[in-house]
């Protein structure tokens, strides 16, 4: 074979291999449409069609299976508990990290490299390293607080309690990287013009800074609702479970109920939300995941 | 997340100091109190408590009230000699490795052929989709897809290849439909990645490289992938930290009244099985709990150092 023929044939080669990967990427997009579409199909058929008819459309529209769902097995209630807990953990988050934040990216000085360093640190560190001292820190607190202080616990502050702290090496983090970027040029007229620090900080660059604030307080709601592993440690109590948990308990009891279509309103319920604030914020929440991570 | 910290413009470093001395001094007075919170409820809730775990691994202890025992490492030793630890040992770096590879694989595919892609914004985003759903969602329908009346079987029974009907939720398949699992929930995200650095090489070193006769293969050896390399070592260590604490998605193949079978356990769910007694019954073992704790970091910061070996040693310009 010549050169030119080799270097042909390989450029043949390669084109049919992209023309290959392209054809396997559009099969990926359209599997994963095709599994939120049957997801959602499954939700609202008999348990008997489900398996009768794996892929056809419902013969009669089950709506009731969201029903017994949302009231009979309980993720109801586990969807309040989700929503309230996930609310107050991403707004105490951001609480905190905002201003934390911002003092390590613009008023540290010398020690803000470490000190931002130290926040990272807790990203690479496995919750499994974590977990029995939270634990036991949970039995310790609820003790003490039943013996001690109010007389009542309920595990669910727990639970918010350690949300907060392990999102907050991410939240800082990437918080301190959006607040360095930002232009420094506001902040020294604002000061020239005689505003206090905390003023600056409060009404030039907590807005200015919106963008980047929206987008952690996203990914936070994202892992906070897709959390699992805390709330099967921490509460044992299935009225107090979040929907996760609560999805996980229907389907143990899948051999007594057999409430197939019930289980893929659940999961419907669950992934709903997510694909709506990904339908809605979209570029913004790949690049945050993405970007803030790369960087 | 294992990001340089140091790699900022310096341009900013100077930034404080020119707003004078005064307001200098009054800006670090603000510096604490806006910190303090955060850190303080870092320090005390999550770093005490991830040393303590280590404490918690050389001891046996039960929580408060009960007595506190050092055993030195006969956690380790117990760990060491349980047939069940070093199966879920190796199913977790197993189950790290092969799906990592496997990500690797289409996160190269990906950056050959979808910078170039018609609709490529479109395609990102349905292939991210999966890594937004919650894994126990992800584990239940993809469970129900390989179950014995499933999709996958009836789909293969239409098709007339009754031969290849599994069960595959079977001991010996289940933990390869569980890594088709994770590599589907997950490689979207990685190829979203890549493809974020691939946005950032300019386009005129293409342009050159196509002028020169480079055909697409040959632009990502020579253009793209040299210039990538820091984001592929970013997405293996990024890859390394998640792929270790694999978990819900094992959890949702089985529910919470069963436990795992052992050939389908990683580190996360026998540590969880440890801490909660087990949903059968049964004491918590929290010393050897912890030693998993302290072993699932060690091969994480150990897969971390790896991946930074990929990385390259000089620092990457352009204008």
């Amino acid at each position: 074979m010549t050169g030119s023929a080799r270097l042909r044939t390989a450029e043949a080669f390669g084109a049919s291999a992209i023309l290959l990967i392209r054809a396997g990427l559009w099969l990926w997009v359209l599997f994963n449409v095709a599994m939120v579409l049957w997801v959602m199909l499954n939700s609202v058929k008999t348990s008997r069609s489900i398996f009768a008819d794996p892929v056809g459309m419902p013969d009669t529209w089950m709506w009731e299976n969201f029903a017994t769902a949302w009231s009979t097995s309980g993720l109801g209630a586990a969807t309040l508990n989700s929503v309230i807990l996930v609310t107050v953990s991403v707004a105490l988050i951001m609480g905190l990290s905002i201003p934390a934040a911002y003092a390590v990216a613009r008023l540290g000085g010398r020690s803000s490299g470490p000190v931002a360093t130290f926040f990272a640190i807790g990203m690479s560190i496995p919750f499994q390293a974590f977990a029995v001292p939270m634990v036991l820190i949970s039995v310790g607190l609820s003790r003490f607080m039943i013996d001690w202080v109010t007389g009542a616990w309920d595990p669910r502050i727990t639970v918010a309690l350690f949300y907060v702290v392990l999102s907050l090496p991410f939240s800082v983090f990437v918080l301190i990287g959006y607040f360095r970027s930002l232009p420094s040029e506001l902040e020294e007229a604002s000061a020239l013009d005689g505003a206090t620090p905390f003023r600056t900080f409060w009404q030039i660059m907590v807005p200015l800074a919106k963008p980047g604030i929206t987008t952690v307080a996203v990914l936070n709601v994202l892992s906070l609702w897709n959390e699992t592993v805390i709330v099967l440690m921490l509460v044992p109590n299935q009225r107090m479970q979040t929907l996760n948990v609560a999805l996980l308990n229907f389907y143990s009891n899948m051999q007594y109920t057999s409430n197939w279509g019930g289980l893929f309103a659940g999961v419907v319920i669950v992934v709903l939300p997510m694909i709506a604030i990904y339908l809605w914020f979209g570029r913004r929440i790949v690049n945050g995941m993405t970007q803030g991570i790369g960087k | 997340m294992v990001a340089d910290i140091g790699a900022r413009p310096a341009a900013r470093r100077g930034r404080v100091k020119a707003a004078g001395g005064a307001l200098h001094g009054e800006r670090r007075r603000l510096y604490l109190p806006l910190l303090l919170p955060a850190l303080i409820a870092y320090l005390l809730f999550f770093v005490a408590p991830s040393i303590f775990g280590v404490v918690l691994s050389f001891a046996e202890w039960s929580g408060l009230g009960t007595e506190f025992s050092w055993v030195g490492i006969a956690n380790y030793a117990e760990l060491l000699s349980s047939r069940i630890f070093l199966s879920s040992f190796l199913n977790t770096v197993l189950l790290t490795l092969i799906v990592g590879v496997a990500l690797f694989l289409i996160a190269v595919a990906a950056m050959v052929a979808l910078r170039t892609a018609r609709a490529g914004a479109f395609i990102r985003s349905a292939v991210f989709l999966p890594f937004m759903i919650s894994p126990i969602a992800v584990g239940l329908a993809v469970s129900f897809l390989f179950n014995p009346k499933g999709m996958v079987n009836s789909v293969l029974g239409l098709a007339g290849l009754d031969a290849l009907r599994q069960p595959w939720l079977g001991p010996e398949l289940i933990f390869r439909v569980i890594m088709v699992g994770v590599v589907w929930s997950a490689a979207g995200f990685y190829v979203v990645l890549v493809m974020s650095a691939v946005d950032g090489i300019p386009p005129s070193l293409y342009e050159v490289a196509r002028i020169e006769g480079a055909s697409l293969i040959q632009q990502f050896r020579y253009v793209t992938l040299p210039l990538t390399r820091d984001m592929i070592a970013i997405a293996a260590a990024l890859w390394a930290i998640a792929g270790i604490k694999t978990f819900e998605i094992i959890i949702a193949f089985v529910g919470t009244a069963g436990t795992p079978p052992l050939e389908a356990r990683t580190l996360a769910v026998e540590q969880y099985l440890r801490v909660t007694g087990g949903r059968v019954g049964g004491m918590a073992q929290l010393g050897e709990a912890a030693a998993i704790g302290v072993v699932m970091t060690a091969i994480t910061v150990a897969l971390i150092v790896l991946s930074r070996r990929i990385q390259r040693r000089d620092r990457l310009e352009w204008s």
